[in-house]
């Protein structure tokens, strides 16, 4: 390519790789908290992140709500919804093998898509609320992707407090840590478990929401976010709470990168040959996971 | 009662002969089914010898098929290759990916492993969108008209035939049995000195051509190929389904899955073709739930079968 590259497109992307690897960051920290509580891999998760979306979608255009005061809503929703799934279906594969979780997930995935499909159609939806962007410094900052990103910043930073510093949020961290150990201190595994799997889809909903302020939604929008989700979980380490937050950051500017010196189109190939030379020299992850 | 190895042989022939002449009399509806069913049993049982044999579940195992489809239609659209010669290049191209990728990722374990499997299906279709001139991009790649289905019908079932019968081989085999090794625990086939990289690596060749050569052979049949249709997640894990319905790590699990999956797809799909993602969905989670160890495997520990069915 024979584009020259200024400081200035350099800070740019760089800027936006920061913005879209919190929104990254995000919902890869719900992926993460399923895999190190129970061991499965939620091909669902993108699937749920679409829902949340679509929640927030049709409370701005049907009731008129502010986009960004829906994402509690969306979160709450979702939440609710994972409390289902993890009731009727997903407790059934904990503790089977990585085979199972992941046929299962799958089954789930696509049929949330196919019902979105029937419900809604497959037509593109947009959310116009925030347009337009501010010039600070010769660098373009995208209104709706900053807001966005101060909000996933947020939702981020009450997840790891209630984390680190609630009694549910300890017991989840024993959980993941020893499932045996955990029992015996009394704390009610069972119930984690679908505390977790709610928590996760409102992780999920809440990228899902602000997401729909800055892209067109549509039913299959889900997918690829579950591919990244991976990308994020596995660069960081799986079952690694704060590697999801470096996992999501390095996506970020790994992809803004990859538009910048290749083409936007090679970006997930760039993601995917990190992932592997990563994985070739730390198995478990850039800040350690845990191992199968 | 399990019926003596005479008449086994004696009905395997029949149903071989009967599918040998059926393209004399078949409609076409009926050829192009048969035909179908003869690729899913390539697919499956392809993927039972990594996955079901050996224990390293493969979740994008559809890549072989892409990779092979793409590589034998270039063959015979830019090179001019007769598609039979094609199809063997489909074949060796999947064998070189799975070499290329089965050595850093086959070091990998468990859920890793399944993930970076995943990506690659992603990525490798990502970068046939992106290579448009050689692929056609996400305008997808038209080969020459031919009919040649009768043609490949045979092919196709002799590449079905011959996937069964490596599995047979493989299963009845010491390189079996340390497959088998690997999968129930692996340090201890390492401490009991197999050279467990090695196996996993053959075992991962060999899953791979099965596919690449149905892939080109597809699109040799179809005629037209793009992304999304040789690359979706939706083909591997159908595959998957045939193997757990029929049961993992048998030598006809594969072949009875994908015809009963096959045949349960083709009434419901006709009848239903709105909510097909839906019923798929719902068969998956009752295959997942209902019976992990497949028909095959309730049989082989209910009637204590031997290992080789």
């Amino acid at each position: 390519m024979n584009v020259v590259v200024t400081p200035a497109m350099v800070g740019q992307v760089i800027l936006s790789g920061i913005l879209s690897g919190a929104l990254y960051a995000l919902v890869a920290l719900g992926l993460s908290l399923i895999f190190g509580v129970m061991r499965v891999i939620n091909i669902a998760h993108g699937p749920l992140l679409m829902l949340g979306a679509y929640v927030t979608y049709f409370l701005y255009s049907q009731v008129g709500i502010n986009p960004f005061l829906t994402v509690p809503v969306s979160m709450a929703a979702l939440f609710v919804v994972g409390l289902l799934l993890q009731r009727a279906l997903v407790f059934r594969v904990v503790g089977a093998p990585e085979l199972s979780s992941l046929l299962l997930t799958f089954g789930i995935s696509i049929a949330l898509v196919n019902l979105v499909q029937l419900a809604f159609t497959s037509n593109l939806r947009t959310v116009e609320y925030l347009t337009g962007s501010w010039i600070i410094g010769g660098l373009a900052l995208s209104k709706p992707r900053f807001i966005a990103f101060l909000f996933s910043a947020a939702v981020t930073a009450l997840a790891f407090a209630f984390l680190k510093f609630t009694r549910l949020g300890k017991a989840i961290r024993a959980t993941s840590q020893s499932r045996e150990v955990a029992l015996v201190c009394g704390i009610n595994v069972a119930r984690i478990h679908l505390l977790t799997f709610g928590l996760s889809s409102a992780l999920a909903a809440g990228g899902g929401a602000l997401l729909a302020v800055i892209v067109a939604i549509q039913p299959e929008m889900g997918s690829v976010w579950t591919f990244k989700s991976f990308l994020v979980i596995v660069l960081g380490g799986a079952g690694n709470y704060p590697g999801a937050l470096l996992g999501g950051l390095l996506l970020g500017l790994v992809e803004q990168l990859a538009s910048l010196f290749l083409t936007t189109q090679l970006s997930e190939v760039v993601a995917y040959v990190l992932l592997v030379l990563v994985l070739l020299v730390r198995p478990t992850g850039l800040l350690g996971g845990r191992s199968a | 009662m399990i019926p003596s190895r005479g008449a086994v042989l004696a009905a395997l022939a029949l149903v071989v002969a009967a599918l040998c002449v059926y393209p004399v009399f078949g409609t076409g509806y009926g050829i192009r089914a048969t035909l179908q069913v003869f690729m899913w049993i390539a697919l499956a049982g392809s993927w039972n010898l990594i996955s079901g044999l050996t224990g390293y579940v493969s979740f994008g195992h559809v890549s072989f098929f892409g990779i092979g489809a793409y590589t034998g239609a270039i063959l015979v659209t830019s090179a001019g290759w007769s598609w039979p010669v094609a199809a063997l290049g489909g074949g060796l191209a999947a064998g070189a990916l799975a070499l290329l990728i089965g050595y850093p990722c086959l070091r990998l374990k468990g859920p890793y492993f399944a993930i970076a499997m995943l990506g690659l299906n992603e990525v490798l279709r990502a970068l046939v969108s992106y290579f448009e001139g050689l692929t056609g991009g996400g305008s997808g790649l038209s080969l020459p008209t031919l009919d040649a289905s009768t043609h490949i019908y045979y092919v196709m079932g002799a590449l079905a035939a011959a996937v069964t019968a490596v599995t047979y081989l493989i299963i009845t085999s010491r390189f079996g049995l340390r497959l088998m090794t690997i999968r129930e625990d692996e340090i201890a086939a390492e401490a009991m000195g197999i050279d467990t990289f090695r196996h996993k690596l053959a075992a991962f060749l060999l899953s791979a051509l099965g596919p690449g050569i149905a892939g080109a052979l597809t699109a040799r049949d179809q005629g037209y190929i793009e992304p999304i249709s040789v690359f979706p997640l939706t083909i591997t894990v159908t595959m998957i389904v045939m193997v757990l319905f029929g049961g993992k790590g048998t030598v006809w699990g594969p072949v009875l899955g994908a015809v009963a999956l096959f045949v349960i797809q083709e009434i419901v799909w006709a009848r239903y073709p709105y909510v097909h993602p839906l019923l798929f969905g719902a068969i998956i989670v009752v295959v997942v739930l209902a019976m992990p160890r497949g028909v095959l495997g309730l049989l082989q520990l209910r009637y204590r079968l031997p290992r080789a069915i």
